[in-house]
């Protein structure tokens, strides 16, 4: 775990230079320029539409951006498909969960074992031992994943049969399946009451601390963003406006003009914090 | 009082009515379909059935109403029932009485259809004497054309309600047993609430479910309806001692319909072979090490024993070591004892392993079940089992494109094509007249010189590049990169196995290939290779070359295919199956056109005699089956097989989650395609003669069907689809112009009451294995995890 993250301490993990994405003549994401340092928690927001998801898009290689340049450790990351984005050790999760249907719990993050693996399927017929020790191994990482996020006992749930916030939770499981450096979160906490969404906090920086992940998070919760965000980047109508802090963030006149649409004299500063 | 019972009588008599009219309207449409004049047997039968479903129907609100009301409206039911049927049957009557030839309009309705619904012999119902050409009047005395309608209990011409002498003649007493059936329903399920059934029926399987005798008894159906099947059959003795040979009687003899029975039993003998596997749990553990082991060799002993008393006894020479045999029929039957020996080794290790045992003996029982039965089925029933089983095949190829991969594919019967032209370009003995009047053989049929060179050549090259290939991979051991890319895994979750990339694997194969072709040509000089090689079976060349062909169209198609999804999908590949067919109707020089390819040689030597020939077919498919079925479970719960199911439910997301599109849907095609050219290979072997037509649009039509009806991506589905629509059918020959009329209604109503199919397959349950890996994994690392 020490000599990853060694490697990787000289670098940012994701940088972004003038990416912009448009459709027709929306400006989805203009020019935005972000840089995210190993071990960190840093957090996208904005009103809604701004453009976040659509960067999310891009950086897992659903859209390919028209103009600017995404490193991630350094090496170009524009242009690759989406499974080769994830191959590099990008992963993510979405706005609107999208588990596999028609597959239990433990197969879901199974599936996001995937890119690690390399047996054929004349392997997979003739029971070759490279099949063998690589189905035995995702079988037992699948599992651990699974225990580590409390799913153990319904692995063999149908995925859509769970509740809300355990598939939030098996859609993580599922991105943190192929091992990634850098998890993008499109909203972990949405639809879920306090109690979830102070488990989801603190489940968030665990994964930071003990998985030696670096996130990449967007939520409207600001008490999420708030506490434990290391860096948060603002988007309104697809451009940065702001970024640093939370602290300096909340107070932002800008900010606080895009989220209420007054001048922000006339609001109390605090008012995004709560 | 007396009026709210009116009411309540009415209201239910109301529902009665509008059930009746359901029943009418369904016997109408079987008249309509011939049944009555087809299956003269079996179509009272099915009215009465109908009848009897829709009374059970009615009787489920019997907590609602008392048995009384359920009774008045199962009158109600039977009345408005009869009223439909009769005026019906009056119409057809009234037109048959002014000549006008109800067979125009609807195709089944004969005159036969009237006699054997009112039970007027057909000479007597509509035979006029002939009219006075004067006067225009009947001549006297002469009986005039019967009326139909007649009210009969004449036993002699009436419709035997299977064998038991209840016997009640004439249309009317048709109607009134109508009217008995709704009122038995009703009745039957009174009686079933009266005597707590339900409850029984619950305990049963309760029981069946827990007691371990019981389970073991329903894991054992499959060798009991074998026996059933082996008392059925006549078995022939040979005496050496005085060189005769005598047949014995069967033990039950069916007499005519012994032949469909059979099959049918042969079916049943699949079927719970399937349901036994599956029932079977791996924490089953019931009986005492002793019982089960002498269960085991029991079953195997038994099994082997009525095999050998048949073989011997018929001198089918199966087992044989005639010297009319050799080629492929020897491998066949060294694979079948091949399996039967793993079997019983696989057994007696399974014995050692707790809990496996109740699988092992529902695999073996069923195993050895279906291996014997073709040698007690006669040809004609051999024959349908191997329609059967080429139809599992292409079904379980296609339900790997469609039931695993979720690609529509309705072009699938290209691949079945390729597979059969390929070996019968290879085999074929057909010879034409040339230009120049001399006889040659098609261009790359059988009698080509070339082909004959490429036959002996391929099994040369398969193996040359095989052990090159192996030795290759062996010695080229990947060298970890020097330097580390940043995102490469500290960590990975298999240690590096040193494997050498895709591109050194190609440039291996490459010159393992090049090099067998050396060593083919170096054979060739030394006359070697000619003794070797030049007896390969075409059958064995013509299986691998079909199957390569297949594959590599597969992929060929899958190409231009790989960005298209759902109809648009189905709609190419639809093309794609019928420019196949078109290219192999008007390719004259190569394919004989329209024509065909003809004599195709079965996959034997040519002085094989007697039974050989259509056991060998069979043994071939349920080889190819099992293999093929094999191939698709193993697949199934493999990294492919999940990169698949997560493709099928959502391509864009399982492409972010990191799975190769392009390499998961060609694999996928290249694999389905691939059995499908096994059983065309088989098809081909099978015909013998075949042409463009036997590929149509239909067949893919029918295949998806099975896999549909039978439960998508399941194995055991797509077995039991391709026995209800395929066997049965053909056990049921005379309602064959119906089949894709059967097709519809039967789709239609899976998907309405069953989506999922007959046999759907399973929820995955891993949960117990993945805790115990991950505890040992835990323990293995010192509790660092
Ligand atoms: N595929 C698309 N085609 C056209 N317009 C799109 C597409 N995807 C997004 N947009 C537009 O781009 C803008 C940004 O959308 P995006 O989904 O990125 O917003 P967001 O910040 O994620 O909002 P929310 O908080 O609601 O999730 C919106 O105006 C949206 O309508
Ligand atoms: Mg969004």
């Amino acid at each position: 775990m020490t000599d990853r993250s060694h490697a990787r301490e000289t670098q940012p993990v994701l940088q972004a230079t003038g990416v912009t994405k448009r459709f027709g003549g929306l400006v989805a994401v203009g020019d935005l320029d972000l840089t995210i340092m190993p071990n960190q928690i840093a957090s996208v927001i904005g009103p809604n539409g701004a453009g976040k998801t659509t960067f999310f898009n891009c950086i897992s290689g659903f859209y390919t951006p028209e103009e600017g340049e995404m490193r991630f450790l350094g090496h170009p990351i524009q242009g690759l498909r989406p499974d080769q984005v994830t191959a590099r050790g990008i992963a993510r999760t979405y706005q609107n969960i999208h588990l596999f249907k028609g597959m239990t719990v433990l197969e879901n993050v199974m599936v996001g074992v995937h890119p690690s693996l390399r047996s054929t399927p004349l392997g997979a017929l003739l029971r070759l031992p490279l099949n063998n020790i690589e189905e035995d191994a995702t079988l037992t990482h699948a599992y651990e994943l699974l225990d580590f996020m409390g799913l153990a006992d319904v692995s063999d749930v149908l995925a859509t049969n769970l509740p809300y916030g355990s598939q939030r939770r098996l859609e993580i499981a599922r991105a943190l399946a192929s091992d990634p450096h850098l998890l993008l979160l499109d909203e972990p906490a949405a639809g879920m009451n306090p109690q979830e969404t102070e488990e989801t906090m603190h489940f968030i920086r665990r994964l930071r601390d003990e998985r030696d992940l670096t996130v990449l998070l967007i939520e409207h919760d600001m008490n999420v963003v708030m506490n434990i965000s290391d860096q948060v980047t603002v988007l309104d109508y697809g451009r940065k406006i702001s970024e640093g802090t939370p602290e300096y963030v909340q107070r932002d006149p800008l900010v606080i003009e895009a989220y209420l649409g007054t001048a922000a004299d006339e609001v109390d500063v605090n008012l995004l914090a709560t | 009082m007396l009026q709210t019972r009116t009411r309540q009588f009415v209201a239910s008599a109301r529902e009665g009515t509008l059930s009746g009219f359901t029943v009418g309207l369904i016997i109408i449409f079987l008249i309509l379909l011939g049944v009555p004049v087809n299956l003269t047997s079996i179509a009272l039968p099915l009215f009465l059935l109908v009848a009897l479903i829709f009374g059970v129907r009615l009787a489920r609100r019997l907590r609602e109403h008392g048995i009384g009301h359920l009774l008045g409206n199962a009158l109600a039911l039977g009345l408005a029932a009869a009223l439909l049927v009769f005026l019906f049957m009056a119409l057809i009557n009234r037109w048959q009485e002014r000549n006008i030839k109800v067979n125009d309009y609807f195709y089944s309705v004969s005159p036969q259809t009237m006699t054997v619904l009112s039970g007027v012999p057909a000479s007597e119902l509509f035979a006029n004497p002939a009219r006075d050409p004067l006067t225009g009047a009947y001549p006297e005395g002469k009986p005039l054309r019967t009326n139909p309608m007649r009210l009969t209990f004449d036993s002699e011409t009436g419709l035997e309600l299977v064998d038991i002498n209840l016997v009640i003649g004439g249309f009317y007493g048709f109607l009134i047993v109508l009217i008995l059936a709704g009122l038995l329903g009703v009745l039957l399920v009174w009686g079933f609430s009266v005597a707590r059934l339900g409850d029984t029926w619950k305990r049963t399987r309760a029981y069946l479910a827990t007691s371990p005798q019981a389970h073991s008894g329903l894991l054992l159906l499959p060798p009991v309806f074998f026996a059933l099947l082996w008392l059925t059959v006549g078995h022939g003795t040979y005496r050496a001692a005085t060189g005769t040979y005598s047949t014995i009687n069967p033990i039950i003899n069916l007499g005519g319909s012994a032949q469909e029975v059979q099959l049918l039993i042969g079916f049943a003998i699949i079927l719970f072979g399937l349901v036994a596997v599956r029932a079977a749990r791996p924490t089953d553990v019931g009986l005492s090490y002793r019982a089960r082991l002498a269960l085991c060799l029991g079953i195997i002993a038994v099994m082997i024993g009525l095999g050998l008393w048949r073989i011997i006894g018929s001198r089918t020479y199966f087992l044989a070591t005639s010297k009319a045999l050799g080629g492929s029929e020897t491998i066949s039957i060294v694979l079948t004892l091949a399996v039967g020996a793993l079997l019983a080794v696989q057994n007696i290790v399974g014995l050692r392993t707790p809990g496996r045992f109740e699988t092992q003996l529902a695999g073996t029982g069923a195993i050895l079940a279906v291996l014997l039965m073709p040698l007690y089925l006669n040809q004609g029933q051999n024959d349908v089992m191997t329609i059967v089983g080429i139809n599992v095949m292409l079904g379980l190829g296609l339900n790997i494109v469609v039931g695993y991969a979720g690609l529509l594919d309705l072009g699938y019967v290209a691949f079945f094509a390729l597979g059969a032209y390929s070996y019968a370009f290879l085999s074929s003995n057909q010879m034409a007249l040339g230009a120049d009047g001399k006889p040659t053989g098609l261009k790359f049929a059988g009698n080509d010189e070339m082909v004959i060179k490429l036959a002996g050549w391929v099994p040369t090259t398969m193996i040359v590049t095989l052990v090159v290939a192996y030795l290759g991979i062996r010695i080229w051991r990947r060298r970890p990169p020097a330097v580390r890319r940043p995102w490469e895994r500290q960590r990975p979750l298999v240690a590096y196995s040193g494997r050498p990339g895709g591109s050194m694997t190609a440039l291996i194969t490459v010159t393992a290939i090049l090099l067998s072709a050396l060593v083919a040509s170096l054979f060739e000089g030394t006359g070697l290779y000619d003794r070797l090689f030049s007896k390969a079976s075409p059958f064995l060349v013509g299986i691998i070359i079909g199957t390569i062909m297949s594959l590599l169209s597969g992929i060929a198609l899958g190409i231009p295919v790989l960005r298209l999804r759902g109809d648009y999908l189905a709609i190419v590949t639809l093309g794609f199956g019928e420019i196949i067919r078109l290219l192999f109707t008007n390719l004259r020089d190569y394919t004989g056109g329209p024509q065909g390819v003809l004599e195709i040689p079965r996959p034997l030597p040519a002085g094989a005699t007697g039974g050989v020939g259509y056991l060998s077919m069979v043994y071939l498919v349920l080889i190819g089956v099992g293999v093929i079925a094999f191939f698709s479970l193993r697949l199934k719960g493999s990294r492919t097989g999940r990169a698949w199911s997560a493709m099928k439910s959502d391509e864009a997301i399982a492409q972010s989650v990191g799975i190769h599109l392009v390499q998961s849907k060609l694999t996928a095609f290249a694999i389905g395609a691939a059995f499908a050219g096994i059983g065309g290979v088989l098809f081909a072997a099978r015909q013998r003669n075949i042409y463009p037509n036997d590929f149509r649009l239909d067949v893919s039509i029918e295949v998806l069907s099975l896999v549909i009806i039978g439960g998508m991506g399941s194995v055991p589905g797509v077995i039991m689809g391709a026995i209800a629509l395929i066997g049965v059918p053909e056990v049921l020959r005379q309602l064959e112009t119906y089949r894709i009329m059967v097709f519809g209604a039967l789709l239609v109503a899976m998907v309405i009451l069953r989506p999922e199919g007959l046999l759907p397959a399973p929820v995955v349950q891993l949960r117990e294995r993945a805790r115990s890996l991950a505890q040992s994994h835990y323990r293995r690392e010192g509790g660092e995890v």
